[in-house]
């Protein structure tokens, strides 16, 4: 299966950079194709500007400058990402991946009169993110999983129509010890060996 | 009352920078102060950084990279953001000063590893904001941006604070009456200061 991998975090020592190595090595284990999309390590500018604005709805124009990206997204078959969940959602430079990657014509249709978004990517047939987050389980929940909500929701409605979804979250980060955090690697890893 | 407007647009011929500046000007009007913050204009830069990461438990070394948006924040007794959603979400530069700004020692305190507010001086919130689809769809999404006001904002600020949340939805097909409307209904909020 051909995979994308978007990650995000600006530390290359931190867990979610060993939950990208995890992954990326249980992918290829598994005989999957897989690439990988590091935001931060390729300095991706995360801000829709004016220009980027005003030809936001101009088919073929508004691929200016993320070509490349569209290019991978046509691409894959899965595509999975990995952040840390930062108040509640995606870091900036993730959300502002979503911004100005996921265009209109070339990752959607707009709704027209009484018809509703039209769905282009329907190669993409499974999305999955993988995230760690400050806070608890049940807290999160209250606060109606915003961030999951933004990508997996999302994105999926976008997607192949019977796209699945997955969602693998380490919550109260901060006070998970070593134990606990292999754990989570290993799960990471179980999960993406499996993907089909 | 002192207020800070928080604005995301980058086009100052849109509708969501006609909403900014109609809420800046109603609210002085109103003989509020107010201190307009346009990310955009200011050029504010959303990507939390690995130093900010790797000292962003510091307190309050911490809020050195955005001291002032710090000191404009803890000097507002009301907060007003007007930002279009993008992608049911709020765009990656207001993103990003949520993620920069309301840091530990700023927004929260964490006592004992447990979150506590900390934005207690705020007794007021209001959003201003625009969905390019209509609501039926944000509710199947279950709209993600109004969660991340009405409940993730709601709970940093005082308990008994007022919350709005003032949103255009559908301006993909929205009308010069519809757009009028809800001018009508951002004065009338407005008013509410």
């Amino acid at each position: 299966m051909r995979v994308l991998v978007v990650y995000a975090h600006p530390c290359e020592e931190s867990f979610n950079a060993a939950l990208r190595d995890v992954a990326m090595q249980a992918l290829a284990e598994a005989g999957h194709e897989a690439r990988l999309l590091d935001l931060y390590a390729m300095d991706f500018d995360p801000v829709l500007n004016a220009q980027g604005r005003r030809r936001y709805h101009a088919p073929g124009a508004n691929e200016t400058d993320v070509e490349e990206h569209l290019d991978h997204l046509r691409w894959c078959e899965a595509l999975i990402f990995i952040y840390p969940t930062w108040w509640y959602g995606q870091p900036a430079m993730l959300k502002g991946w979503l911004d100005r990657v996921w265009i209109p014509h070339a990752t959607f249709r707009m709704p027209e009169r009484n018809k509703p978004i039209g769905r282009v990517l329907t190669n993409i047939r499974i999305i999955g993110a993988v995230s760690t987050l400050g806070s608890p389980k049940w807290w999160w929940w209250i606060m109606g999983a915003p961030g999951r909500r933004t990508l997996l929701t999302g994105l999926s409605v976008l997607c192949a129509p019977r796209c699945r979804t997955f969602w693998l979250g380490l919550h109260r980060m901060d006070s998970r010890d070593q134990a606990e955090r292999t754990d989570f690697l290993a799960s990471v890893k179980r999960k993406l060996s499996r993907l089909s | 009352m002192r207020i800070l407007v928080v604005h995301a647009h980058p086009n100052p011929e849109s509708f969501g920078a006609a909403l900014f500046r109609r809420t800046v000007d109603g609210l002085r009007a109103r003989g509020h102060e107010v201190d307009a913050c346009d990310l955009y204009a200011e050029d504010f830069q959303p990507v939390l950084t690995r130093e900010e990461r790797v000292g962003y438990h510091a307190v309050p070394a911490n809020r050195e990279p955005v001291e002032g948006h710090v000191r404009r924040l803890e000097q507002a007794e009301a907060l007003v953001l007007v930002y279009p959603v993008w992608n049911f979400g709020l765009p990656a530069i207001l993103k990003g000063y949520f993620d920069r700004v309301f840091l530990p020692g700023v927004s929260f305190k964490l006592v004992e590893g447990r979150v506590r507010p900390n934005l207690g001086h705020i007794v007021r919130l209001m959003v201003v904001t625009t969905y390019g689809g209509p609501r039926w769809r944000a509710f199947l999404v279950g709209d993600p941006p109004r969660k991340y006001a009405t409940r993730v904002l709601r709970a940093l600020i005082k308990p008994t604070a007022r919350a709005g949340y003032l949103a255009h939805y559908d301006m993909n097909r929205s009308t010069d009456a519809t757009r009028a409307a809800f001018l009508a209904r951002l004065d009338e909020a407005l008013a509410g200061f």
